[in-house]
């Protein structure tokens, strides 16, 4: 297939999916939407991570901090402006977030930028908590009213098929070619003649103005807002898992990993909850000692190739256990001394 | 026309220090149009580390660069590439992860992009015919066979091609080469600089040739600049150069003496 076609698929499947998506509320069970819900909560926030992240080999940490920035917005603004208005504005303030740290701290890599992007996230977190102790004098904030259940869900699966579509989208121009670059080799993409300072903050900026949007509309899921629910770092570090383990360099992988993930996580802490934490645990170790491409380099070669392997590492111990080999053994060392 | 409006890059006293070291030192030199010059020195006479703060890589301590007079010191490298001035780099730094054509489109995409014909559509004004696309650029170099295969999976001496072609698909004025023929056999030297010779003469470049290797590059350029402990100590023509007492003492002569043979 060439690009153009690889592009129509994308697209045609992500329509089918939105199509799929919108239509689930109808026939579903309350629990099934909210679960649907925290699933598109994570396609938006790892596919837009993954864009970004994912081809600029930049890790952030910071995810959490525009989810909260978003949702803060909404527990504060949410009386005074219209729903949309709220959104665009916990958006607007991510992306602002975001452009101020992409400049000071874009020029690091590796680890020094994850960890410099985790310390900021718990600086706005603290600053914010600080803040509200402080000068508002409260430690959190009630949602009085909020919008229905599907206002909330489309608003979500919105900013979902927005993230998948522009990911889609965008990796076909020349700012997507400029991140593949830049996760290639920064400094050989620039003597080529990419911007990558203004690269850098506007992919930044994209994954955080994706994020604070989703913030703003999650927030009216819980009542009660206070800072450290809000910036809880757990989504920051669940976002970059998700996208690591579907593949972050690749367009469905965050997607179905995020599906994959939320349902998983929901059955096993309903069925198992005593070992819901530990079972996740392995399952995360073995992606990535098996599946270092993530869950989008699955083919059905990689089962094959699973199921070969599996059965000849069987044939060895049979052959082993029987003590067909120790016979071989004793057998060949036998025939070699009579050869002497 | 007057001297100065052959002038394509003029660096004058540049100094790159790196803490208390001084890797080059007040250097200057021009570059016109069309030249083909050669920079030499032995190890650790700063080439490399002059060639990065000409292209932008490293910044100036001290010193003055401009392009047809437009003053870069201080720029981001992308703005030096989009003045034309391209480089290749020691170890070929390719995007190993793409395929050959992916990489050549790269710089096309980027600092080699130029107005269309019409507004969106049409060929680009203003490039040579070799350099119009991917397909002409790896004919250049030589790598259309390849142009599939991913440029992790080609040879050492190829990734070296596709350095050449990636710089080449910036539509460079003036092409930075890196010790393009370090660790090649004698033949493929002599291949690498037959190409440099007709790069320079089909697409009007300016070409500046680093190399370890003294005889290869006295052969072929017309004009050798001799670095020795970050500072210049001789700037003309090959056979010129190759008696100066300065260059003999650096090299501690046996080598110059083996390269004025081959010369005369």
């Amino acid at each position: 297939m060439n690009s153009r076609n690889l592009l129509w698929r994308d697209l045609l499947v992500l329509f089918g999916l939105s199509g799929w998506a919108l239509a689930l509320p109808a026939h579903a069970s309350e629990f099934a939407v909210s679960m649907a819900l925290t699933c598109l909560m994570y396609v938006a926030l790892s596919s837009s991570w993954g864009f970004f992240c994912g081809t600029s080999r930049y890790l952030s940490l910071a995810t959490s901090a525009f989810f909260g920035i978003g949702a803060y917005t909404t527990a504060v603004m949410l009386g005074e402006l219209s729903w949309f208005g709220v959104i665009a504005l916990g958006a607007g303030l991510a992306t602002l977030v975001a452009v101020v740290m992409g400049l000071a701290v874009l020029h690091l890599r590796g680890t020094y930028f994850a960890v410099l992007t985790f310390g900021m996230a718990e600086l706005i977190r603290h600053a914010i908590s600080y803040f509200e102790k402080s000068v508002s004098g409260t430690v959190g904030r009630v949602l009085a009213t909020v919008p229905e259940m599907g206002t909330i869900y489309h608003t979500v699966l919105l900013l979902a098929v927005l993230a998948v579509a522009l990911s889609i989208g965008l990796r076909r121009t020349r700012f997507g070619l400029a991140l593949l670059g830049i996760g290639g080799d920064e400094q050989r993409a620039q003597t080529l003649g990419v911007n990558t300072r203004l690269v850098k903050v506007a992919g930044f900026a994209f994954t955080a103005a994706i994020a604070g949007g989703v913030g703003a509309a999650m927030a009216v899921r819980w009542t009660y807002i206070d800072p450290h629910t809000a910036f809880n770092p757990f989504i920051g570090f669940q976002t970059v898992l998700i996208a690591l383990i579907g593949g972050a360099m690749t367009v469905w992988g965050p997607l179905i990993a995020a599906i994959v993930f939320s349902v998983l996580a929901e059955t096993l802490r309903l069925q198992a909850p005593q070992i819901y934490m530990m079972t996740l645990g392995i399952l995360l170790i073995l992606c990535v000692l098996y599946l270092p491409g993530g869950l989008a380099s699955l083919r059905w070669q990689t089962f094959k190739a699973w199921w070969q392997d599996s059965r000849s590492w069987w044939k060895a111990r049979r052959y082993e256990w029987s003590g067909d080999k120790a016979r071989d053994k004793r057998k060949a060392r036998e025939n070699r001394i009579v050869g002497l | 026309m007057s001297a100065s409006e052959h002038l394509l890059l003029r660096a004058q006293n540049v100094t790159v220090r790196f803490g208390g070291l001084t890797a080059v030192d007040a250097v200057s030199a021009d570059i016109r149009h069309g030249e083909l010059v050669g920079i030499m020195g032995p190890n650790g006479a700063g080439k490399t580390t002059f060639f990065n703060a000409i292209s932008g890589v490293t910044s100036l301590s001290a010193g003055e660069l401009a392009i047809e007079g437009r003053a870069l010191a201080g720029a981001a490298p992308h703005r030096f590439a989009a003045l034309g001035l391209a480089r290749t780099f020691q170890t070929p730094r390719v995007f190993a992860d793409l395929p050959v054509r992916e990489n050549i489109r790269f710089g096309l995409k980027f600092a080699g992009r130029r107005p269309r014909k019409y507004w969106l559509w049409g060929e680009e004004r203003g490039v040579p015919w070799a350099l119009r696309n991917e397909d002409g650029i790896l004919q250049l170099i030589g790598l259309a066979q390849l142009a599939d295969v991913p440029a992790a999976a080609i040879t050492p001496s190829q990734q070296r091609l596709l350095e050449i072609g990636m710089a080449l698909a910036t539509r460079p004025r003036l092409l930075l080469l890196d010790e393009v023929a370090a660790g090649l056999t004698e033949i493929e030297v002599e291949e690498m600089a037959r190409l440099i010779r007709r790069l320079r003469d089909e697409l009007d470049l300016s070409v500046v040739w680093i190399e370890h290797a003294v005889k290869v590059l006295l052969r072929h350029v017309e004009r050798v600049i001799v670095l020795h402990q970050g500072r210049k100590i001789a700037d003309g023509k090959p056979s010129e150069v190759v008696r100066n007492p300065d260059v003999i003492e650096a090299y501690l002569g046996d080598e110059m003496v083996d390269a004025h043979e081959g010369l005369t």
